[in-house]
C-alpha cells in the first residue's frame, strides 16, 4: 500500500524479511563495520557524558554494546556532578546487579578541559563520537575540530543539537527523552549509515529525518508548549489547567513534562528551539513573552505546592473552539510545514508524537480524523487570533493528500508478492485507527486476490504488541453502548483474519503480545511466535473484560484438556512464554529466524506439518467453573473481576459462534460502566485525565 | 449632566473589566476554608479571562484587604503571582472604606502616568478569623489575644464601644423609628431579589469552583449564601439588640473578592468591550464624625463631597450606600432629605453581606452597571467604616 519505514533505513521491506527467511542485518555484522572486527575493536566516546542526554545514552548504548566488548569512554569536564553513577539503580532494576556491574565495568571515565583531549584516549582507538555537550555552536565546532585532529577517521554525531547538520558540520541524531529508555532516535543522514542500522540491530528505533531546523519531536513538543503558553497569555487560564485540557483532548501534558524534566534546563531548551525556529520560520514559532520569562527564570510552570490550584477553570463551547484554534491551529500548521519539507516518512512523523510526546493520536492521525477542510479551518481560526503566523510556514495544500495511502495507512501497511500478503502493524497498542486501517489493508489484499496472509509487527517502530489502547475505552466508561459497539467492531475485524483468507498466520516477533492484540492474533488460522515472546491476557488486572472474543474464540480452537491452561492465562493475568504455549494457544515457537521461515512456509502453503485447527462453532458447555492454582484470592477486586470474566467465558462459549460475538461484546461493554472497572486502572486513569 | 472637573482627568475605569465573587455568609462556603489572597488572585485572572482581558495588560496591582491572611506580609506581589502575573503591587486598607479607596489609589497611580493599567483587587475572609497575640506591656495581662474580626467588631479602641452600639446611639440621636427601619429593610431585600431575578447580577458576579488540595471540587461559590427572602412581619417580630437594631436590620459577615481595572484613556478604549462608554473619577472624600456615631458619617461625607463638587443628589443617576445597619439609610435620608426608596436599587451590603474590603468595590461595580443601563450619569457611592468614618465617591458614566 505504501513503503515501509524499514525501507527508509535501507533495510528492505517487511515482506522481504519473510522471503529471505531472516532479518536484514545482524548487530554483529554492523559492530564489525562501525567499530572494527573482534580483537581490534575501537571505542565509543560520549562527551558531556554526565549530562541528562550523555548519561542516558551511556546507559542505553553501554548496555547494548557491552556484549561486543566495545569500551564506552565517558568524557566530561572535571568537577561535573557524576550523572552516570545516578543511573546505576535504574540499570540494576532493568538488568539485575550482575549485568549492571558488567555495563558499568565497561565504562571508562576521563575528564578534559574542553580543548585538549586526554592523551590516554588514543589507546582506546575511538571510532565513534557521540557528542552531548551544551548547544553552543562555537564550543561544539571546537570540540569536533579537536577530535578530528586527533582521530581523522572518527565518525561524529551530535545528540544535543537543534542546528541542522549543514550548520554543524557533523552528523546529527536526536534521541528522545527519557534517554535511558526511549528507543527513538531521529537521525539526519543523506543515506542510512551503518551506525543507524546498528542502532536498529541493537533493538533501538532510528528514524531518518531531513536536515532542517529542529527535529520532528521538537517541532511537535516545543511547538505545542509554545502554543499552550500563548493560550495562557491570551486567556489567563493557568498553565496547570491548560495542561489538563491538553492531556484530556490530545494526550501530552507539556508543562508538567517541563517541570518533571527540570524546568531550568527544559525551559531553556524549548525556548531555544522555538527561538531558532521563529527566526527561520516566523511568528508561528516565536517565543511568547511568558516563554521568554520562563527561560530567564527557569521557574516551574505548575504552582508551588503551597499554592496548589484553588480556582478551577472550565470552558464553554465558544472557549473550547478558541482552545482548539490556539492549540491545534499551530500544531496543524507546523505539520503542514514538515510535510512540505518532506521531513520524514509520514508514519514516523505521526508516531514520533505518540511515542515521544505522549500524543494519544499522532498529529497526522488527528488531522486525518478532522479531514483536510476542517483542519484548514482550524488553522484559519488560529490565524484570526495570531495573524502574523499566517505569513510564513503554512502549506494548506499538503492536506490535499490525505486520501493517499501514506496518509491513510499510518499504522498498518500491506504488501504482497502475488501469492502471499503481509500486513504489518507499527502501533504497539490497538485502537480505532488501527482497526480502520487493518480493515483497509485486508480489503487491499482481497482486491488483489491474495488468499494467504501473514500479520505481524513492523520490525521497526513496534517492538511489541501490548494490547488495546485503553484510552479508546474512556467513552465507554459512562456509556455501555459505546463499549459494546467498540467490542463488536473490533471483533468483526478480527474475524476477517479467519474468514477472509484461506491461510492467515499471526507472527509474534517482539517481546510480548498481550490483551487485545493477542485476541486479534488468535483469530488467524495459525499463530507463530518467537520462542521467548511473552503472551498474556492482563485484562483481569485492570480490570476489564476482553472485548475481542478472547473469552471464547481461543477455547473454540483447543481441546477440552487445555481449557485449564487458557483459563489460568485469562484469570491470573500472568503471561506465558511462547514456547510454553505451543499446542494450545499457538502453533509454533522457535528462534526469530526459524519463526520467520515457518510463518512464510505456512502462508505459502509449504510443507510445514502443522494442522490447521478448526473453530468449534457450536456451544461449549464444559468450561470448568473454577481452576486451581490461582494466587491472590484474598484480593476482593481481583476475585470479583475473575468472577465477571468467568461469567463472560461461560456465557460466550455456551453459545454458537455467530451469537457469541454479541454476548462477549455485551459483557465487555457493560463491565466498563461498573464500579469495579471505574475503581481500576482504566477507570482511575479516565477520572484523572478526562474528568477535568 | 453638569460639567464637573474630574479628580483624575487621565484615568478611566474601562467598562466591563470588572467582576466580583458572590459573597457567601460567614462560615457557609468553601471560601471559609481557603487562603483568600490566593483565591482572590486566581479569581481575578479568571474574571479578566472571561472579560477577554489579558492579565499581562496589568502593570500594577492595588490590593485591599482588612483581615490578615496567610502570607499577608507579601501582599501585592504574592497575590499577583497567584494571578499568574509577576507585577508589583501595593496593599492598602481602612476597614470598609478600603473598597473605594483602593480604586482611588489605582486612579491616582494611573493619573500620575506611572502606569497605563492598574488592577484593583479587594478581598477578605471573615470566616475563621485569625487570632493575633500581641505583647502589650501596658495592659494588665501583658499580652493581648484578639480574634481579628469579632473582637474588633466589638471594641473600638478610640471609644471603647462596639459597632452595634454606634448604630443604636445614632438611631437615638436622630430619633429614627423602628417601623421605618423595618420597612426600609424589607424594601432592600425586595430590591436585591428583584435584581437577582432580572439577571442583572450576572453582569457583575462570577461563579467559582473551588478546589481542595487534592484538586477535587470542594464546592461552588455561586450564591450570596445565607441571604433569604424575609417578610415585613418577620422583621417586625425580631428582638431589638439596640435601638432600631435587630438581626434582620443589620448585615452579616461574609467572604469574597471583587476586582476592577483602572487605566489610561487610550487603554480603556482598548480593554473595554464597549469602548464608547466613558467612566471618569469625579471626587472622593472621607470624614470622621463624633465618637460612637458611625452611621451619620456617610451622610456627612456625601454632603462634603457635594459641597466640593457643586453637585446635588438630584444630579445623581445612581445612589448606593454600604449600609451595615439599615438605620444608616434612614439617617442618610433624614439628614440629606432624600427618599431612601430611590437608592440601592440593585441590592446592598445590608442584604448581601459584609466581607469588608470588597464590599464597596462590589457596590461600585453594581452602581456602574446600573448607570450604564440607565444611559449614563453621575454615580454616588458611599458608606461607613470602622472608627466613625464616612467615605463617599462620585464617578461619571457617559
Amino acid at each position: 500500500m505504501r513503503s515501509s519505514t524499514l525501507q527508509t533505513l535501507g533495510l528492505g521491506s517487511i515482506i522481504e524479511i519473510f522471503q529471505n527467511g531472516k532479518l536484514p542485518v545482524t548487530a554483529g555484522e554492523l559492530v564489525d563495520q562501525v567499530f572494527g572486527k573482534a580483537g581490534n575493536r575501537g571505542a565509543l566516546v560520549i562527551t558531556g557524558a554526565n549530562g541528562i542526554v550523555g548519561a542516558g545514552k551511556t546507559m542505553q548504548l553501554g548496555s547494548r554494546l557491552e556484549p561486543f566488548d566495545i569500551p564506552i569512554i565517558a568524557l566530561d569536564f572535571p568537577g561535573v556532578p557524576d550523572g552516570i553513577a545516578k543511573q546505576y539503580p535504574g540499570l540494576v532494576k532493568a538488568f539485575g546487579k550482575g549485568n549492571a556491574n558488567k555495563v558499568m565495568g565497561n565504562i571508562i571515565k576521563y575528564s578534559y578541559d574542553g580543548k585538549t583531549l586526554p592523551k590516554a584516549l588514543a589507546s582506546h582507538n575511538p571510532k565513534f563520537l557521540l557528542e552531548a555537550i551544551p548547544e553552543i555552536l562555537e564550543i561544539k565546532k571546537d570540540h569536533y575540530k579537536a577530535f578530528r585532529e586527533s582521530f581523522p577517521d572518527i565518525d561524529i554525531w551530535s545528540v544535543t543539537s537543534g542546528f541542522p547538520s549543514s550548520q554543524l558540520g557533523v552528523g546529527i541524531a536526536h534521541p528522545a527523552f527519557p534517554h535511558e529508555v526511549n528507543k527513538i532516535w531521529e537521525i539526519v543522514e543523506s543515506t542510512p549509515s551503518s551506525s543507524s542500522k546498528l542502532l536498529w540491530a541493537l533493538g533501538l528505533i532510528p528514524m531518518q529525518v531531513s536536515d532542517n531546523w529542529a527535529f520532528v519531536l521538537d517541532v511537535f513538543f516545543c511547538g505545542l508548549t509554545g502554543a499552550a503558553a500563548r493560550f495562557n497569555e491570551t486567556t489567563n487560564m493557568p498553565y496547570w489547567k491548560i495542561d489538563k485540557y491538553i492531556r484530556k483532548y490530545f494526550g501530552p501534558n507539556p508543562f508538567r513534562a517541563h517541570d518533571a524534566i527540570g524546568a531550568a534546563g527544559a525551559n531553556f531548551l524549548t525556548w531555544s528551539c522555538l527561538h531558532h525556529l521563529g527566526q527561520h520560520y516566523g511568528e508561528l514559532f516565536t517565543p511568547s513573552d511568558n516563554m521568554n520569562e520562563k527561560k530567564e527564570s527557569g521557574s516551574n510552570w505548575y504552582p508551588l505546592d503551597h499554592f496548589r490550584p484553588m480556582v478551577d477553570w472550565s470552558m464553554n463551547e465558544e472557549e473550547t473552539a478558541e482552545f482548539d484554534a490556539w492549540i491545534l491551529g499551530p500544531l496543524f500548521q507546523m505539520t503542514s510545514l514538515m510535510l512540505h519539507e518532506n521531513r520524514s516518512h509520514l508514519s514516523q512523523m505521526n508516531l514520533i508524537g505518540e511515542l515521544c510526546a505522549q500524543f494519544r493520536k499522532g498529529v497526522l492521525a488527528l488531522i486525518r480524523h478532522y479531514g483536510a477542510d476542517a483542519a484548514r479551518k482550524i488553522v484559519s481560526d488560529y490565524h484570526k487570533l495570531q495573524p502574523e503566523a499566517a505569513k510564513n510556514a503554512w502549506y494548506p495544500k499538503e492536506f490535499d493528500k490525505i486520501g493517499s495511502p501514506e496518509w491513510q495507512q499510518l499504522y498498518v501497511n500491506a504488501e504482497h508478492d502475488g501469492k502471499v500478503g503481509v500486513i504489518s502493524i507499527n502501533r504497539e497498542s490497538y485502537n480505532h485507527d488501527v482497526n480502520a486501517e487493518l480493515n483497509r489493508a485486508i480489503d487491499y489484499l482481497k482486491s488483489a486476490g491474495i488468499e494467504n496472509v501473514i500479520i505481524t509487527g513492523d520490525f521497526h517502530i513496534s517492538t511489541q504488541m501490548v494490547g488495546a489502547d485503553t484510552t479508546d475505552f474512556f467513552p465507554a466508561i459512562e456509556d455501555a453502548n459505546k463499549g459494546i459497539e467498540l467490542s463488536k467492531a473490533w471483533s468483526a475485524t478480527a474475524r476477517r483474519l479467519h474468514t477472509d483468507f484461506k491461510n492467515s498466520v499471526g507472527f509474534i516477533n517482539g517481546k510480548r503480545c498481550l490483551g487485545g492484540f493477542l485476541e486479534l492474533m488468535v483469530h488467524c488460522h495459525y499463530l507463530v511466535a518467537e520462542e521467548n515472546a511473552a503472551l498474556g491476557m492482563p485484562e483481569v488486572t485492570l480490570p476489564v473484560i476482553p472485548g475481542m472474543e478472547g473469552c471464547h474464540w481461543p477455547f473454540r480452537k483447543m481441546q477440552a484438556g487445555n481449557y485449564q491452561n487458557l483459563l489460568k492465562l485469562i484469570l491470573s493475568g500472568k503471561s506465558v512464554k511462547a514456547k510454553d504455549a505451543v499446542g494450545w494457544l499457538i502453533d509454533y515457537a522457535g528462534s526469530t529466524e526459524d519463526s520467520i521461515k515457518m510463518a512464510l512456509k505456512i502462508a505459502s502453503g509449504g510443507d510445514h506439518g502443522i494442522a490447521k485447527r478448526a473453530v468449534n462453532e457450536n456451544p461449549i458447555s464444559d468450561i470448568p467453573n473454577e481452576i486451581a492454582g490461582l494466587e491472590n484470592n484474598e484480593d476482593e477486586i481481583l476475585s470479583q473481576a475473575r468472577k465477571a470474566l468467568l461469567d463472560c467465558i461461560k456465557n460466550s462459549c455456551n453459545a454458537t459462534l455467530s451469537d457469541a460475538i454479541s454476548i462477549q461484546a455485551k459483557h465487555s461493554g457493560e463491565f466498563m460502566t461498573t464500579k469495579l472497572c471505574k475503581k481500576g486502572v482504566i477507570g482511575s486513569t479516565y477520572t484523572k485525565t478526562w474528568q477535568v | 449632566m453638569k460639567l464637573v472637573e474630574s479628580m483624575f482627568p487621565f484615568a478611566r475605569i474601562p467598562y466591563g473589566t470588572w467582576g466580583s465573587s458572590y459573597f457567601p455568609g460567614w462560615q457557609t462556603s468553601p471560601l471559609a476554608e481557603v487562603n483568600i489572597g490566593q483565591f482572590a488572585g486566581e479569581a481575578m485572572a479568571n474574571i479578566l479571562g472571561k472579560r477577554k482581558v489579558r492579565r499581562k495588560e496589568l502593570e500594577y496591582l492595588v490590593i485591599g484587604s482588612t483581615v490578615p491572611w496567610h502570607w499577608k506580609f507579601w501582599n501585592g506581589p504574592a497575590v499577583a503571582s497567584c494571578m499568574g502575573q509577576r507585577i508589583p503591587g501595593f496593599q492598602m486598607e481602612q476597614a470598609c472604606a478600603t473598597g473605594l479607596s483602593a480604586v482611588i489609589v489605582a486612579g491616582s497611580e494611573v493619573n500620575s502616568k506611572s502606569y497605563d493599567v492598574a488592577g484593583v483587587l479587594t478581598f477578605d475572609r471573615t470566616s475563621d478569623s485569625p487570632v493575633g497575640v500581641f505583647p502589650e506591656r501596658r495592659s494588665y495581662r501583658r499580652t493581648e489575644v484578639i480574634a481579628d474580626v469579632w473582637d474588633n467588631f466589638g471594641f473600638d479602641p478610640s471609644t471603647g464601644s462596639s459597632m452595634l452600639s454606634t448604630a443604636g446611639m445614632t438611631a437615638r440621636k436622630y430619633k429614627i423609628d423602628r417601623a421605618e427601619v423595618d420597612e426600609l429593610t424589607y424594601l432592600r431585600y425586595k430590591q436585591y431579589f428583584d435584581t437577582k431575578k432580572s439577571g442583572f447580577l450576572d453582569k457583575c458576579l462570577f461563579s467559582f469552583d473551588v478546589l481542595n488540595v487534592q484538586g477535587r471540587l470542594l464546592g461552588t461559590i455561586s450564591e450570596d449564601v445565607g441571604v433569604r427572602e424575609i417578610s415585613l412581619q418577620t422583621l417586625r417580630e425580631q428582638r431589638e439588640l439596640d435601638t432600631c437594631i435587630t438581626s434582620g436590620t443589620q448585615t452579616h459577615a461574609a467572604d469574597g473578592m471583587a476586582t476592577l481595572l483602572v487605566s489610561s484613556i487610550e487603554k480603556a478604549k482598548e480593554l473595554s468591550t464597549r469602548p464608547e462608554i466613558n467612566i471618569e473619577f469625579i471626587a472622593k472624600v472621607d470624614i470622621r464624625t463624633g465618637p460612637g456615631l458611625m452611621p451619620e458619617a456617610p451622610g456627612m461625607a456625601v454632603k462634603k463631597l457635594l459641597d466640593r463638587t457643586g453637585l446635588t443628589l438630584n444630579d445623581m443617576a445612581v445612589v448606593k450606600n454600604h449600609n451595615p445597619f439599615a438605620v444608616n439609610d434612614a439617617i442618610f435620608a433624614k439628614t440629606m432629605n432624600y427618599d431612601w426608596a430611590k437608592m440601592n436599587n440593585t441590592g446592598c451590603s445590608l442584604v448581601w453581606g459584609h466581607p469588608q474590603a470588597p464590599t464597596l468595590t462590589r457596590t461600585l461595580i453594581e452602581a456602574l452597571e446600573e448607570a450604564v443601563d440607565l444611559g449614563g450619569g453621575f454615580v454616588l457611592i458611599f458608606g461607613c467604616a470602622a472608627g466613625d468614618v464616612g467615605t463617599a465617591g462620585i464617578f461619571r458614566v457617559s
